[in-house]
């Protein structure tokens, strides 16, 4: 599979890619946020540096050039535990970094990255005190985010934002597809990156996890039509 | 000193090596190897300790400045200030006794079990707008939500005997399929992500916000 990936990064060639709204949505949601004057809130989870943080910190990146870029207000909430405290400098990078991109670096505003709390439940309570407050035209809510994030969903949906999540367990996504308006599952988050870029080689590296994602498909349904027949090999082959 | 620092391609570098020095060592059994392996994780927790203590030190100036410009909240970023001082204090005394185990005990876990606690409020306002049999999808939702919460609530066993089978069945066929799904498909995810990683075409990993 990286032999496949990199053959596409490395061979440019232009690749039709399925289209996924989660993502197509983010521009809509920072536009429209623009339009009504309101900030974008954009968070990258609690957590350390895992998959999860660093699919987070690709859409934090992507989404702070485009609210430089229409001149709309972001936020992002912060917090872990001592763990997490090492994501947070590059954050700050991140956003920086991006607003000098973009030629806005003296809106560049530094207490817009607010440090919420170590505790999961005093950063939930910091979030949605945020929220109330400054009434986001949309949230933005991707990376390592757990129980907390239904709170922070359902305050969003009942301040009107537009609500953009991702979960990092399969219960979490069953509860945020319910919450939110638009939800990235499973490797939508971390393709952001790619999906987003105006690289087509790096655009058709998402080819690749389209490709196993079918061969995965088709093994679950052969895992579900043979257990209805009691044979469950299938499911002892995946549940390892 | 920092422009090197900042050097792409010598964070990529760095970020190659990093890589190589975890994980050849699950597959090839060098001992030098897994002891470097082992030194870097060492260096990993002490650079992790070293940033709390920045963590506060930041959290100092940032607070400072709010409460000498007398900015918008600085009452709170006082009390915070406050709080950090004191909670430092307290835990000279020791973390688990005496006042740093009382505020803890008695302060910080209530208010989190109540936060936590809500989010059962916040879970029946979403299901009451998702459960709505609005189209044909929908009311296959809002049947498997009934029967899984029947199935789940203490007493069905007792007085619907019939809807626990259904239930064990969607959990054993549905469930599973999905939550395999969702694993492979975040391995596959995991797998070509860190290839972008590796090839630098990742620039947010490395604290940049695009290429420049």
């Amino acid at each position: 599979m990286a032999a496949l990936v990199y053959y596409y990064i490395t061979s440019g060639k232009t690749i039709h890619i399925r289209r996924i709204p989660g993502l197509d949505a983010i521009e809509e949601a920072v536009g429209r946020s623009a339009e009504m004057g309101k900030p974008v809130i954009c968070s990258f989870g609690i957590d350390t540096f895992n998959y999860w943080t660093l699919a987070g910190l690709a859409i934090l990146s992507h989404v702070a050039r485009l609210t430089a870029r229409t001149g709309t207000r972001l936020i992002v909430p912060t917090g872990g535990d001592n763990a997490a405290l090492i994501v947070r400098p590059v954050a700050e990078e991140i956003v920086q970094t991006a607003y000098k991109l973009e030629g806005a670096e003296e809106r560049y505003n530094p207490d817009d990255l607010p440090f919420l709390s170590g505790q999961q439940y005093a950063y939930t309570g910091g979030y949605i005190g945020i929220m109330q407050r400054t009434r986001p035209g949309s949230v933005i809510m991707t990376g390592s985010h757990y129980s907390e994030a239904m709170n922070i969903a359902e305050t969003s949906n009942a301040v009107g934002a537009i609500t953009i999540t991702s979960g990092c367990y399969i219960s979490n996504v069953a509860a945020l597809a319910c919450a939110s308006d638009y939800i990235l599952i499973g490797e939508e988050a971390p393709a952001a990156g790619a999906y987003l870029s105006d690289d087509p080689a790096q655009r058709a590296s998402i080819k690749v996890q389209d490709l196993f994602k079918w061969l995965a498909l088709g093994l679950i349904i052969l895992g579900l039509a043979a257990y209805s027949v009691g044979n469950d090999w299938i499911i002892r082959l995946l549940a390892t | 000193m920092a422009d090197i620092l900042k050097n792409r391609q010598l964070q990529l570098v760095v970020l190659v090596l990093s890589f190589l020095l975890v994980f050849v060592p699950y597959f090839i059994d060098i001992p030098q190897l897994d002891a470097a392996s082992s030194e870097l994780v060492v260096i990993t927790s002490i650079v992790t300790a070293f940033t709390v203590a920045l963590a506060v030190v930041s959290q100092y100036q940032r607070g400072m400045h709010y409460i000498v410009k007398r900015s918008k909240g600085w009452p709170f970023k006082a009390y915070m200030l406050i709080s950090i001082a004191l909670m430092l204090v307290f835990a000279l005394f020791g973390r688990d006794s005496g006042p740093y185990e009382w505020v803890m005990l008695s302060i910080i876990n209530p208010l989190s079990s109540v936060n936590y606690s809500i989010l059962a409020f916040y879970m029946s306002s979403t299901a009451a707008r998702a459960f709505r049999a609005r189209n044909t999808k929908a009311l296959l939702l809002l049947l498997v939500g009934f029967i899984v919460i029947l199935y789940q609530a203490p007493l069905t066993g007792a007085m619907f005997p019939g809807i626990n089978p259904i239930g064990v069945y969607f959990g054993a066929t549905f469930v599973t399929a999905v939550g395999s799904m969702f694993l492979i498909s975040v391995t596959v995810g995991a797998i070509v992500f860190g290839v972008r990683v590796l090839l630098g075409k990742e620039p947010s990993v490395l604290g940049s916000g695009g290429r420049e």
